[in-house]
């Protein structure tokens, strides 16, 4: 009984590990495209193109279709194009850099230009005012100083 | 059984609110007995929920199916690990497992605190019971964890469970969730101290240097969990990546961006009493993106194989951190004339500015990231329609700022404190400088046409330059003076700086890890449907299949295939990827099989079988360097814990003031610098 079990799990295995060729659908072309659009599996963040398993829900189908109309005659950006059309954008891989996408873009730099200004800001804030005249110290409190500072520089050389 | 665990929850639940009133009255009105119960309460909360998790953990322990959980993330085939593992495999035990870490947290801050800081201490109570108390809600009322299966009035038990899932049956998985939470939850006693400090006005930095400590070591647990995330990841997913830019993966690294910009500009409040707003907003940020990333990973709001599943409990974390953040931007908006900087900026050329820049990059990056993973949401909130941010777009934002990083890593200790003179930087930026641009252009010359390679690749030897030129001045420096070796004085110098020097190692084991991300740029590889016997290359691999072999295990049955492994036709190694099925679920997982090298990896994936004829479908894949990711991560790990031994020397950083200006003559290249 044990034994059939185990027959029974290694046929399954066997079963799901045997998948369409897909061999039939890796090649450069059906990489180039599918690197423009997303693996919407909903397991990995990767595009098509870069969707590593084998039989992937979604980036195996896609790839098939992406050879099938390669074959048709179909250039990158109609593909792609027919992809957005069935799924909507987010059969894209990043956002567009138009309409709504390009805030998507954008954002990121525009928080590196508000922190750039509010370092401005608190450089011009917080800055020193310009050095004041040279005040001559005096010698007793310089020798004061130097002694010191000579004490703490042997103190962290001991 | 279940009866115990829920009744010591609910008590929990109670102790706990009466230890937040009880703190927070015993505080204003000044009584001490109210501060002591409140002390004690923290102890028994402790203890109850450590009864609760106790027995939630011996149910999954002994199989006790009549626990949903229990038979939900349990079986009884399954090895004593992954059953304790199961405690935190759901959403219900790993709500718990929080709560416990925040007890255990509460607990031990109490105890360590409980004869000092008199005044602050009941408002750190206060803080971390309220947190207590919403995780106690939700442990209570939202996702118990000890409900049980019934058909109308009867309780009936399963003969078994569905098991854990299969991808977290692996050991790394076992330790990386206890780690990030415990760096998750650990941010809590910083961010208490510092609202606590508030709140009762305290003159000076007191929370920093007490919670110096604290935030080290969760920072540390964050590394650790994060870094075992991604050693799961590039074992267990078998594609051999280790960061896909999940929304879970991005949540847990968000506070620990900000935790970094933390622990860079706390020195600027130390040594200047400068910052104290900005670092008050940075301990808060951290401590509430820990719990926004809890919340992601919980409330099904972007989509994610790591998430547990969509639930209602979104909202529940939503109301928290709206009261949450609303009163924290509110307490330092009032506290704003207790926070006002100590010193001025006196040169853009300073240690202090290469911080303003630190924190700026650093918080650029998470917000980019944070940006991208809200995106999908956001333009499906505005548009109606969603739209997809994947790998590409982070890849893209992250990679210039993560090289900007890498470049004030190195910059940043060659600039003096204070203000830096043009000689002092040439003398300080020339070598290290040249050298990055001599290591580009032989790179270049090798045939490396890759920019951002070429540019980090550079970048790392620069950073490096700057460290080593770091280490060996003081020791050269120490050896001389104290005649010992150059070995003996690196050890004593750093003794005497632990901080300084162990930040430094740090930087290292940053520096190491961006060599292994580098190495990314020349991956190569190749799927291939093999028969028995036939060769294929990748690299300068040959690859042959020469047998195919099935098992059975108590919890699963395998195929394997058997790989050899030549380099100019000699055989160098034999490698056997794995097929799994898990009898309980039924899931089919993939357990590669990697031969690790300093210089690459060999990746090999198990795919399928071949079509036709006996053979088998092989994902091959090179990764060059990926180990110093890993290599990397042990030198941070060292460096982090050196940084946490006290060091021989005390600094006290004084705060100095320019009592006037006098000329002396020093000879060039006799400047100390700082």
């Amino acid at each position: 009984m044990q034994r059939l079990k185990t027959l029974a799990l290694l046929g399954l295995l066997t079963t799901l590990s045997i998948a369409q060729n897909p061999m039939d659908f890796i090649s450069p072309e059906i990489k180039r495209v599918g690197m423009k659009l997303a693996c919407l599996c909903g397991s990995c963040r990767n595009s098509v193109g870069d969707c590593s398993m084998i039989a992937c829900g979604y980036a195996f189908p896609a790839k098939q279709k992406i050879k099938q109309l390669q074959t048709m005659g179909a250039s990158d950006q109609n593909i792609v194009g027919r992809f957005v059309k069935e799924q909507g954008r987010k059969a894209l891989s990043e956002p567009e850099s138009t309409g709504f996408g390009l805030l998507g873009w954008l954002m990121p730099g525009f928080a590196v230009l508000i922190g750039l200004i509010a370092i401005g800001v608190y450089i011009k804030r917080f800055r020193s005012p310009m050095p004041a005249p040279a005040v001559p110290v005096e010698p007793a409190a310089l020798a004061d100083y130097a002694s010191t500072a000579a004490k703490e520089l042997d103190r962290m050389e001991s | 059984m279940e009866n115990v665990g829920a009744l010591s929850l609910l008590l929990a639940f109670c102790v706990a609110i009466f230890a937040l009133f009880s703190s927070i009255v015993g505080a204003w009105r000044k009584n001490l007995f109210l501060v002591a119960a409140a002390q004690r309460s923290v102890y028994l909360v402790w203890a109850l929920i450590t009864t609760a998790s106790g027995l939630l953990l011996y149910g999954l322990i002994e199989g006790d199916f009549r626990l949903q959980y229990v038979a939900s993330h349990s079986n009884k085939a399954m090895p004593l690990l992954y059953k304790i593992t199961a405690w935190w495999g759901g959403q219900e035990g790993s709500l718990l497992f929080w709560s416990w870490i925040l007890s255990c947290y509460g607990a031990v801050v109490v105890f360590t605190n409980r004869k000092q800081f008199k005044t602050i201490m009941p408002w750190v109570i206060g803080v971390i019971m309220f947190t207590q108390i919403f995780f106690l809600i939700l442990n209570n009322f939202v996702v118990p964890p000890f409900q049980l299966w019934a058909i109308g009035r009867g309780i009936i038990t399963l003969p078994d469970g569905q098991g854990l899932n299969p991808l977290l049956q692996t050991p790394s998985m076992a330790i990386h969730p206890p780690m990030l939470y415990l760096g998750y939850v650990g941010f809590i006693v910083p961010f208490a101290f510092a609202i606590a400090s508030l709140i009762t006005k305290q003159p000076g930095d007191e929370w920093i240097h007490t919670t110096r400590r604290w935030t080290l070591v969760t920072w540390l647990f964050q590394t650790i969990g994060i870094t075992l995330g991604m050693g799961w990841a590039y074992y267990v997913l078998g594609w051999g990546g280790y960061w896909a830019w999940d929304p879970v993966e991005n949540a847990s690294v968000l506070p620990w961006i900000t935790a970094t910009a933390f622990l860079h500009s706390v020195m600027m409040q130390e040594k200047r009493g400068m910052m104290k707003v900005w670092n008050m907003v940075l301990v808060s940020a951290t401590f509430f993106l820990c719990i926004f990333g809890t919340m992601l990973t919980r409330s099904g709001l972007v989509q994610s194989v790591h998430a547990f599943g969509i639930s209602s409990i979104g909202n529940y974390f939503a109301t928290f951190l709206a009261i949450g953040i609303a009163a924290t931007v509110w307490l330092i908006l009032d506290r704003l004339e207790f926070l006002k900087s100590e010193s001025h900026l006196e040169s853009v050329v300073s240690r202090e500015s290469g911080f303003l820049f630190n924190n700026l990059v650093l918080l650029a990056s998470c917000f980019a990231v944070l940006w991208g993973t809200l995106f999908p949401v956001i333009s499906e909130a505005v548009t109606g329609e969603k739209i997809s941010v994947d790998a590409p777009f982070f890849n893209k934002v992250n990679i210039p700022i993560g090289l900007f990083l890498l470049f004030l890593t190195g910059a940043g200790p060659l600039i003096a404190w204070r203000r830096s003179s043009p000689d002092s930087l040439r003398r300080n930026f020339m070598w290290p400088t040249i050298a990055m641009f001599v290591l580009m252009a032989v790179l270049f010359g090798a045939g490396i046409r890759n920019e951002y390679a070429l540019l980090s690749f550079g970048l790392c030897l620069f950073v490096t330059a700057t460290i080593a030129s770091e280490f060996i001045k003081g020791a050269i420096a120490i050896a001389h003076k104290e005649s010992m070796n150059v070995v003996r004085a690196t050890i004593e110098l750093t003794y005497r700086n632990t901080r300084r020097y162990g930040g430094y190692l740090v930087h290292m084991g940053v520096v190491v890890m961006f060599v292994g991300f580098t190495g990314a740029a020349f991956n190569k590889d190749l799927i291939v449907e093999a028969s028995m016997g036939k060769s294929f290359n990748i690299g300068r691999y040959e690859l042959k299949i020469t047998d195919i072999k099935d098992g059975d295990e108590e919890n699963y049955a395998w195929m394997k295939a058997k790989i050899d492994v030549l380099v100019d036709g000699q055989k160098i190694d034999t490698m056997e990827p794995e097929r799994r099925i898990y009898k309980a679920s039924r899931q089919p997982t993939s357990h590669v099989d990697i031969r690790r090298r300093l210089n690459e990896d060999l990746f090999l994936n198990f795919a399928a079988m071949a079509t036709q004829g006996q053979g088998a479908v092989i994902q091959a894949y090179v990764f060059p360097l990926v180990s110093w990711i890993w290599v990397g991560f042990w030198v941070v790990l060292i460096g982090t814990i050196i940084c946490l031994i006290p060091s021989k020397i005390k600094y006290s950083y004084a705060r100095t003031e320019v009592v006037g200006t006098t000329t002396t003559n020093v000879s060039k290249g006799s400047h100390a610098k700082t």
